[in-house]
This record gives C-alpha cells, sequence and structure tokens, in this order.
C-alpha cells in the first residue's frame, strides 16, 4: 500500500519536474550573440529577452532561437557588465514571458538548470540551492548583492537560462561568468530589476561619491559619541579632486560611519547603498571629524 | 496536504521498489579482461542486451560471461550486434541456465519521454555492484554515429554515469526501462540509447513482430 502511493509520488514528483521544464522551458531562449557556442536567455517580457552579458558579443543582428523553434533577431537594449546581465530586444517577434517566483530561493530548496543551447530543444540538470551569499565583488568589476549557488550541472551553454524551482517558476539566472570556474546564478528580484533598468535606460546607474577609503576600528568613547555601537567605519584615505565627495565637504581623515540614515561599517555596504536611486539627491553623509559626530550633505555623483 | 516527514519517506520508499525489482532482471557482464559491464535481461527466456564494446574485446568475443547480482555465472552466446549504436544482445547458454528464472526487465516507451522527468540509472560503477544513482532526463536529442545510420537518438541525462554504468538501464520513476546506458556514442559523458532503439533492434536481430510497450 505504501508501495503504491510512493510510487505514485515518486511518479508524481517526476511529472511535476517535468512540467517545471515544459512550463520555464517555454520562456527559455537560444542566444546566438558570440563567436562560440551559443548560450540561453529567458524571455522578461514578450519583446525583451533579458541573459548573460559575456555571451553577447555583438550589438545588433543576434540570432535568437524560440522555444517553438523558429529564429527571431535581436539587438541589445543594454548591458550591466558589473552584474553581467544584458536585455536584448527582439524585432518583430514575441516571445512567453517566464515567471518569477515570489519568494527568494531557500538553501536545499530543489531546483532545475535549464538551457536551450542547441536546436534539440531545452535541456535541464537537477540539483538544489547549495548557497546564498552575497553582496560579493564580481570578477568583472561589479558588486552583487545577492547570489545563488547550486549543484545542478551547467552544462555549456547554459549561462543566461533560468534557474527555476519545481513549479517552473525562476528562482535565478545562471551565469558562469561572475567566478572563476563556478557558475552563480542572480536572484531573480535582483535580474528583473537589472532588467527593467535596462529597457528604461539603457544601463544601470551607480552612485558615485570620489573618495578611497579603509575599515577602521571605532573606539569605545567615539562609538559613544555617535549614540550607537557601531565597532567599524570607513577612514576616508583620499578624496578626488572635483568628486561629489570633495564638492559635499568630505575630508581625508574622516571616518566614514553613515549614508542616508543607514549605518556604513564596510566599503561593500558603502557601495551597496550607492544604487541608482541617490544618483543626484543631497545626500546626508554622517562622520566622525577628530572624535566628533557631524553630518554633511553630498549630491551624489553617476558612476561612468 | 502531505506531511513532509511522511512524502520522504515515500520517496524513498518508492525509489527502493524500482530498485529492488530492476535488480532481479540486472546482470554482470565479463568480458575476460579487467573491468566489466552491466547488461538487463530484454526478454524472458535469457535475452540479455548490454554494450556492444563491453563484449568486444578479442578473446571472449562471443562468449562473454555474465553473473546474476547473487554471484552465480553463466556462459553467453553473442546472437546480435551493432558497434554503431553499442548494441549487443547475449542469449544465457540454455544448458547452464537449468530453470533458471531471469525476469525480464519492463520496458517503458522512450518516445514518452519529457525532459525533467526523473531518472535512475543501475549498474556497477567502478566495480561497485547494482549501484543506483538519480537525477534527470537532460535532453533528447541525437548524435551522430558513424555507419548506415547516421545519426541515432539519445537520451541525455545529469546522472554521474562511471565505467561499469555501460550496457545498465536507465529507468523512469515507474520502474521501466526508458533506455540503456553508454559511455561510447555522442562523445558525451552519459547517454543513453532510447529503449525504443533497443526494442528495434531486439525485435530486428530475433525477427519477432513488434509488441507493446508493458509499461
Amino acid at each position: 500500500m505504501t508501495q503504491t502511493n510512493g510510487n505514485n509520488l515518486l511518479a508524481a514528483l517526476s511529472d511535476s519536474m517535468a512540467a517545471a521544464v515544459e512550463k520555464a522551458g517555454s520562456a527559455t531562449v537560444l542566444v546566438d550573440g558570440r563567436r562560440r557556442y551559443p548560450a540561453s536567455g529567458i524571455a522578461v517580457a514578450p519583446d525583451q529577452i533579458l541573459t548573460a552579458d559575456h555571451v553577447v558579443e555583438r550589438e545588433d543582428d543576434i540570432r535568437v532561437v524560440l522555444p517553438d523553434g523558429s529564429e527571431a533577431r535581436a539587438r541589445l537594449a543594454g548591458r550591466d557588465p558589473g552584474s553581467d546581465l544584458a536585455l536584448l530586444r527582439l524585432e518583430n517577434s514575441l516571445a512567453a514571458s517566464a515567471e518569477p517566483a515570489a519568494q527568494e530561493a531557500r538553501i536545499g530548496q530543489l531546483v532545475l538548470a535549464l538551457g536551450r543551447p542547441n536546436a534539440d530543444g531545452i535541456q535541464a540538470s537537477l540539483g538544489v540551492i547549495s548557497a546564498v551569499g552575497g553582496p560579493v565583488r564580481t570578477n568583472r568589476g561589479g558588486l552583487l548583492e545577492r547570489y545563488l549557488r547550486t549543484d545542478a550541472i551547467p552544462y555549456p551553454g547554459f549561462s543566461g537560462g533560468p534557474l527555476v524551482d519545481t513549479a517552473g517558476r525562476v528562482v535565478g539566472l545562471n551565469t558562469s561568468g561572475l567566478a572563476r570556474g563556478a557558475s552563480l546564478a542572480i536572484p531573480a528580484g535582483l535580474a528583473w530589476q537589472v532588467a527593467e533598468a535596462l529597457a528604461k535606460h539603457g544601463s544601470v546607474r551607480r552612485g558615485f561619491l570620489g573618495v578611497r577609503s579603509q575599515p577602521v576600528e571605532i573606539p569605545a568613547a567615539q562609538q559613544k559619541a555617535l549614540g550607537r555601537e557601531q565597532p567599524a567605519g570607513l577612514l576616508l584615505v583620499a578624496v578626488e579632486a572635483g568628486s561629489p565627495a570633495e564638492a559635499g565637504g568630505l575630508i581625508v581623515g574622516d571616518i566614514l560611519v553613515g549614508l542616508a540614515g543607514q549605518p556604513i561599517d564596510d566599503p561593500d555596504e558603502l557601495l551597496a547603498r550607492l544604487t541608482g536611486e541617490v544618483v543626484g539627491r543631497p545626500t546626508p553623509v554622517e562622520v566622525l571629524r577628530g572624535g566628533q559626530p557631524a553630518t554633511v550633505t553630498v549630491t551624489i555623483g553617476e558612476r561612468k | 496536504m502531505i506531511n513532509p516527514a511522511d512524502l520522504s519517506a515515500n520517496l524513498a520508499e518508492a525509489l527502493a521498489e524500482v530498485f529492488e525489482r530492476a535488480r532481479r532482471s540486472l546482470v554482470v557482464v565479463h568480458n575476460g579482461r579487467r573491468g566489466a559491464g552491466a547488461g538487463v535481461v530484454w526478454r524472458t527466456g535469457g535475452i540479455v542486451v548490454t554494450n556492444q564494446h563491453v563484449v568486444a574485446s578479442g578473446r571472449a568475443h562471443g562468449r562473454a560471461r555474465i553473473s546474476l547480482i547473487d554471484g552465480q555465472e553463466l556462459p553467453t552466446r553473442l546472437i546480435a550486434e551493432e558497434p554503431e549504436i553499442d548494441l549487443a544482445i547475449l542469449q544465457v547458454d540454455p544448458n547452464g541456465a537449468g530453470d533458471l528464472d531471469l525476469p525480464a526487465a519492463p520496458i517503458a516507451d522512450s518516445r514518452l519521454l519529457q525532459v525533467g522527468q526523473i531518472v535512475l540509472a543501475i549498474g556497477h560503477p567502478w566495480g561497485q555492484l547494482a549501484a543506483v544513482s538519480v537525477g534527470i532526463l537532460s535532453g533528447l536529442g541525437e548524435a551522430q554515429v558513424r555507419g548506415r545510420r547516421g545519426a541515432v537518438p539519445v537520451l541525455r541525462t545529469d546522472v554521474g554515469l562511471a565505467p561499469g554504468n555501460s550496457g545498465g538501464p536507465l529507468m523512469n520513476a515507474a520502474g521501466g526501462v526508458i533506455g540503456i546506458n553508454t559511455m561510447i556514442v555522442g562523445g558525451d559523458l552519459g547517454v543513453a540509447i532510447p529503449s525504443q532503439v533497443v526494442e528495434s533492434f531486439v525485435v530486428e536481430a530475433l525477427g519477432e513482430e513488434l509488441r507493446q510497450a508493458s509499461v
């Protein structure tokens, strides 16, 4: 009896994973935009394909093979090399859009990595979410707020394709271009955000301060003066001439401890706070100057 | 709503059941050299399918011995082989077999497969007898082969196959054989020749009517 039930369950799990592959596969396309073998992409809107930046070496005349096997042409709509994402716009063709998962992936969750690297059809591998991490500096000079790691096999040409849950919802975009020798996935929430920015502006804007800093300990007395427990801050070791930081009055020797009301205690945290949203905005920057708290207002610039 | 603990216990039970059933139709194929391959009883009456490359070697050619999982050894006779798709059919020697009951594995229709379905590969990887690995069907495609066929449909899986899996069955979640694992065809690790290709080969070799898939 349990055997029968068990086998029904195994068959049911098997069928549901096949259904997940079919569903997500209907929004997974082949992207032929580099010299070597093709890669994959995800339709995030009927005319928009999100893929990995490192697989797009051309800006125009990018061949895309849709899930029904038909060929389409696309051109580059924008790219964000730092997070290894690129958005393509289909010309005269439409694709079914993928459904992003509402919640972030959890460690241990069953996932399927999908790709469409050739004309044979969709390909998939099974694994679990092995780790959720971030922020991390990528080997492409960017900062990734969050990333997913999986033990699902990244077959050649899987970069740009989706990592999906067992219901076929996208939890991430796979890429081998962010970390040497490892395949990571960019969480769907982040990937869709970048796609939106690329569709609107063609690039992802990032804030620019114009300082170089190093983390330092904050002595107990100065933490007391600050009015909160914050054991570390960023000592400014250089302020670029003509930079937003200089214009706002930041000077070498200041210990940066907060930005826009949020405590800052390491360089990655500062980078993560300098999003496109703060560009052009007068923003309060909290420092310790001569051991005493002070706040200066800096109009954040845009990183070019 | 299913209790998660019951769910995983039932899944474990189901996998064990598929494996137990498969074991009864699984054999070890010895070719007289070091190492061994796997084979599966495809028909009652001692018809065993394995990889051609497992039985192809010189002195044992045509005279491979098989052993059952309980260790019993049996002589065989090679009745058909096709290097192009790396398949061979062995007839267990009826004299040696005696009243031996070799149950045929249930064969599933590989034309109904979908990418993402759970698969189990059973064989003797690195000489480990009757070991099982679980994964999914990764892709349905074709591999170029030399000879009259030109190309042959293959099943790709993410199950890590190793030497010793060759000739063993790839099964679906219901325990049906969907293919024969090979490491020779396709130039990749982890492909299987679909059951329908194997079935046609067996039918051709034995000269019988194509029967309906039983699972």
